[in-house]
């Protein structure tokens, strides 16, 4: 076994390769190391605290389950990621059937106002609550790249890596996103 | 709007265009009025997007993640044992009680048509799941490989 003092520093796919082996000690220093993020991103995509817990820890499992099938030339985020995106659509299209899109069943806390910014007090509560229907109401796709590079500060050329995707195409999904963002928050407002 | 310039509107907004591609969309911008309206709008959004940040869980929360998570592998490897260990009793089970019934002369036909249909019909949705999740797993592991 190695000592764990050096295992802190060891590179992700060095874990995956100790959890295909059945490492429960690998696999909870890459929950340790990617827990928050994995969080943070089913929140951005499904809208729901709880959901986005659960969406998380289940993203773990399907790692330590299915570590057999990572290739260990590509990196490890963006396989992580599309595991995580892919239990998001799986919930949507579950809650979509079940409440038919009923934006009663979206978590309202789910956005805050970031009290590190002291321009935050000027936007009213209406505005929030009118960009997270927005946000709820817009196709996976533009969610997806509106909470990578709006909510996760993520660069161009981080966004393309992770979902595999040329910079134009992050420029191009980008505008289209915003496009349809601003137009649901006007008519929401409206 | 052309496509290339809505790929520029996008990187001028979150500042990764180089200084070439800026100055030629600077000078766009000083000549289209309808660019210069989504830029502002663009603008807006940002700002109040910026303004606002996902809720985080509580520290005890995130403290009892990964207990929490093992729990679930441990639950996982019990299931996997408790569904081939019932497999295998229950196979059994049937394969004694229905092989005796089939030789038995006294057991009307009628029983042992329908023993066998429920049988068959079992067998035929069984097939039909397996088909259904093997078919969900395969197309989940490619969005996986190529996306």
């Amino acid at each position: 076994m190695k000592n764990s003092g050096v295992r802190t520093m060891d590179t992700d796919i060095a874990l995956v390769t100790d959890i295909k082996a059945g490492d429960k000690k690998a696999l909870a220093l890459l929950v340790e190391r990617y827990k928050k993020l994995a969080y943070r991103t089913a929140l951005g995509l499904v809208g729901n605290k709880d959901d986005a817990y659960d969406i998380s820890q289940e993203a773990f499992l399907r790692v330590y389950r299915s570590a057999g099938t990572y290739d260990e030339s590509q990196p490890f985020l963006p396989w992580f990621y599309t595991i995580i995106a892919n239990l998001c659509r799986t919930w949507l299209k579950r809650r979509s059937r079940r409440e038919n899109r009923m934006l009663d069943v979206d978590d309202v806390s789910y956005l805050m106002i970031d009290d590190a910014n002291p321009e935050a007090e000027m936007i009213r509560k209406e505005s929030i609550a009118s960009l997270r229907r927005a946000i709820m109401n817009l196709p996976f796709e533009d969610r997806e790249i509106i909470m990578l590079q709006h909510f996760r500060g993520m660069s161009y050329a981080e966004i393309a890596d992770l979902l595999r995707i040329p910079r134009g195409t992050v420029m191009s999904r980008l505008y289209y996103a915003r496009k349809k963002l601003a137009k649901l928050m006007r008519g929401s407002d409206g | 709007m052309d496509k290339h310039l809505r790929e520029m509107l996008a990187g001028y907004v979150d500042g990764e265009l180089s200084g070439e591609e800026r100055q030629a969309f600077e000078k766009e911008l000083g000549e289209n009025a309808e660019l210069r309206a989504e830029l502002e709008e663009f603008k807006r959004l940002k700002e109040v997007t910026g303004m606002v940040k996902y809720a985080d869980l509580p520290e005890e929360v995130w403290e009892s993640y990964w207990a929490s998570l093992y729990r679930k592998t441990e639950r996982g490897i019990g299931w996997i044992f408790l569904s081939i260990g019932a497999i295998i009793l229950l196979g059994f089970g049937l394969y004694q009680g229905l092989s005796g019934m089939y030789t038995d002369p006294e057991v009307p036909l009628w029983m042992k048509i329908g023993v066998s249909g429920v049988g068959i019909g079992v067998i035929f949705l069984l097939v039909s799941y397996i088909r259904e999740r093997l078919f969900a797993y395969n197309r989940e592991r490619y969005r996986e490989v190529t996306r």
